[in-house]
């Protein structure tokens, strides 16, 4: 399965039933007076040749191994989607404070005194935000 | 006389204290975020787009656009010093990072910005001639020849960003149609891929799908790749002597004229005309022996190229209506998102909103003169900023992005789901921009290709009775069967082999 040519073509493939399968159920109509269904049925119907193109060929082509590491996407996400809790529940400084410690455990180098730098500035610019371009940021 | 009379309109326009603020602005902040490493003009328009809703329409314009060609041009002088190649200005990197290992930076940013200005000059000087023309023949355009126009640009897009892998790009253009299905169909009312989720009724936010793919995907990678880049400390000495300066100029003449055209084509942009001028260097230079290793020539003829195609290419966007590359449908969610439905009416309606924006790139030219060659060492200190500060500061952008559009902390998730999408885009070599291209262009597709049905009564046959979708339609399938012979044949070698 480490074949990215592989993976790509089962990928699109599975993109384009979940938009495929779905649009069967709205109704089409016919050419001349199109449904809703029709138009996204025709899109993902030739996204799935495609994907099934790229699968046939993968047996054909050289394998190129598929590499993915789990850890530096996983820590942005979840300085992203903490930082949109915080904000929400808590408020915005602290959630500046979480997204600068959490998604810096991604970089080669972590000191603690840079990210409160960093958070300081930050907080400094949300703050020109809030006040200048009037944006509503919940930021206490 | 008539172009003179409507330039000196839109310099009345473009020469307001405000907006010269906005102009200036615009090109300050685009070098700067253009000049990072991993933020190309995509992602620093993506990211910048949202701090625009506040402005007003002819400001906001004038500021984006100014974003953009700052940015491409920001992105040449980090290519030029310090090899960072972004895909927009891969060029840039050859000659001119040759030259600032043979010590003569300078006199590469000196080139490049000089003849990027004579470019942006040739450039409007185009625009303000062709774009009218244009206008005028886009009132023949009927739903086919629309639909045909944008499959042809999904197609020249797909082919060129991808270097040559259209499947991968096509597929991306097609997902990105299907993302613009999401949310309400405006023909019949109905919820589509909604899943009863009042959030998704409006669409997906164009923001969020930006952000995701371009900024956060790209900050990943480069985490990924954990690669350290040096601040350029060497000396800057940026003038030349009268011999290099003369060399400058045919160079950037002929670049200009290059970019100028292939800034016009589904597809093009200042990537393509790049490489076009570099190719026509090679070919017709005096000093054509030099090039590859350090010739002014090799800089300033592709330096010329990129500015003006980064200026012709708002052509075929504010004549057809239609944007030709994924910056350029940025720029269309932009004027929509303002309430200016770009197009053969715009130049009618909107004159000074028009012509204010051609003068103003004149003056966004001046400006991008002064700030990148007697001020460059300056914009340089940049890169002083580790990249362990930086990426959280562009996460932080991020979110406050994606939430301006609503205020809503809420799209923050919907952005995160996009950039773990762009993330295993980017793991499997499938490249966003024909994304975002077939993203915004989606529902006009639909719309005309439903259209264009309805009026022939469900006939196919309309695509290739009308001359123009005719034609377009031919061009399409000789590419598609160009592209299918060459994709066996690379199957067979490899199989061969």
């Amino acid at each position: 399965m480490n074949d990215r040519n592989l993976v790509k073509g089962l990928f699109l493939i599975a993109i384009s039933l979940a938009f495929g399968l779905p649009a069967l159920r709205y109704p089409t109509g016919d050419f001349a007076r199109a449904g809703p269904g029709l138009f996204p049925l025709l899109v993902s119907s030739l996204l799935f040749l495609l994907g099934l193109t790229m699968v046939v060929r993968s047996f054909f082509i050289e394998r190129v191994p598929l590499t993915f590491s789990v850890k530096n996407i996983a820590l942005i996400l979840v300085s992203l989607c903490g930082f949109a809790l915080i904000s929400k529940y808590v408020n915005m400084i602290a959630g500046i404070v979480f997204l600068v410690f959490c998604s810096s455990l991604a970089s080669t180098s972590y000191s603690a005194v840079r990210n409160l730098k960093v958070a300081a500035f930050l907080i400094a610019v949300a703050f020109a935000f809030q006040k200048l371009l009037a944006l509503q940021l919940p930021l206490y | 006389m008539e172009i003179l009379h409507n330039l000196a309109f839109g310099f009345e326009h473009a020469l307001t204290l405000q907006n010269l603020m906005y102009c200036a602005i615009g090109c300050v902040v685009g070098t700067l975020v253009g000049l990072l490493p991993g933020l190309g003009p995509l992602s620093t328009i993506s990211l910048l787009l949202p701090l625009t809703y506040s402005i007003p329409t002819g400001g906001a314009l004038i500021m984006l656009a100014g974003i953009y060609y700052g940015a491409q041009y920001g992105d040449s002088v980090s290519a030029i010093t310090m090899k960072i190649p972004h895909a927009s200005s891969i060029v840039a990197c050859i000659d001119g990072y040759q030259m600032t290992l043979n010590g003569r930076t300078g006199l590469a940013l000196f080139s490049a910005g000089v003849s990027s200005f004579i470019g942006g000059t040739v450039a409007i000087v185009v625009l303000s001639t062709l774009a009218p023309l244009l206008g005028e023949l886009a009132f023949l355009f009927g739903p086919a020849d629309y639909c045909a126009f944008m499959l042809f640009g999904f197609l020249c897009v797909s082919f060129v960003t991808t270097g040559g892998h259209m499947l991968n790009g096509l597929a991306m253009a097609l997902i990105g149609v299907l993302l613009g299905t999401i949310g309400t169909d405006v023909n019949s009312g109905a919820q589509r891929f909604t899943f009863d989720q009042p959030f998704l009724a409006d669409g997906v936010g164009l923001i969020s799908v930006a952000l995701g793919c371009f900024g956060i995907a790209e900050i990943v990678k480069n985490l990924d790749n954990r690669s350290q880049f040096t601040p350029f400390s060497g000396k800057i000495h940026l003038l030349p002597t009268w011999a290099e300066f003369k060399r400058i100029i045919p160079s950037a003449l002929r670049g200009s004229t290059v970019g100028s055209l292939l800034g016009l084509l589904p597809g093009g942009g200042p990537t393509l005309a790049q490489f076009g001028a570099y190719a026509l260097e090679k070919r017709f230079s005096k000093h054509r022996e030099e090039i590859g290793k350090g010739a002014i020539e090799g800089v300033a003829g592709q330096a010329a190229a990129d500015e003006a195609a980064a200026r012709t290419s708002f052509i075929p966007l504010m004549s057809i209506g239609i944007p030709e590359n994924a910056v350029m449908a940025l720029m269309l969610a932009a004027f929509i998102v303002k309430g200016i439905q770009p197009g053969p009416n715009m130049i009618g309606q909107h004159p000074d909103l028009f012509w204010g924006l051609v003068a103003s790139m004149w003056i966004g030219n001046c400006f991008l003169l002064i700030l990148n060659v007697p001020m460059v060492r300056y914009l340089l200190s940049v890169f002083k900023i580790p990249y362990a500060a930086l990426f959280p500061s562009i996460l932080f952008f991020c979110c406050i992005g994606t939430f301006s559009v609503n205020n809503n902390l809420d799209d923050i998730y919907i952005t995160a789901v996009f950039g773990l999408l762009g993330y295993i885009f980017l793991r499997l070599d499938l490249e966003p921009a024909p994304l975002i291209l077939g993203f915004i262009l989606g529902p006009m597709l639909e719309e005309n290709f439903r259209r264009a049905l309805l009026l022939s009564r469900g006939n196919f046959a309309t695509f290739v009775s009308r001359p123009i979708s005719a034609t377009l339609v031919a061009l399409m399938a000789a590419f598609v069967i160009w592209q299918i012979v060459a994709y066996v044949r690379q199957t067979r070698v490899s199989v061969a082999a």
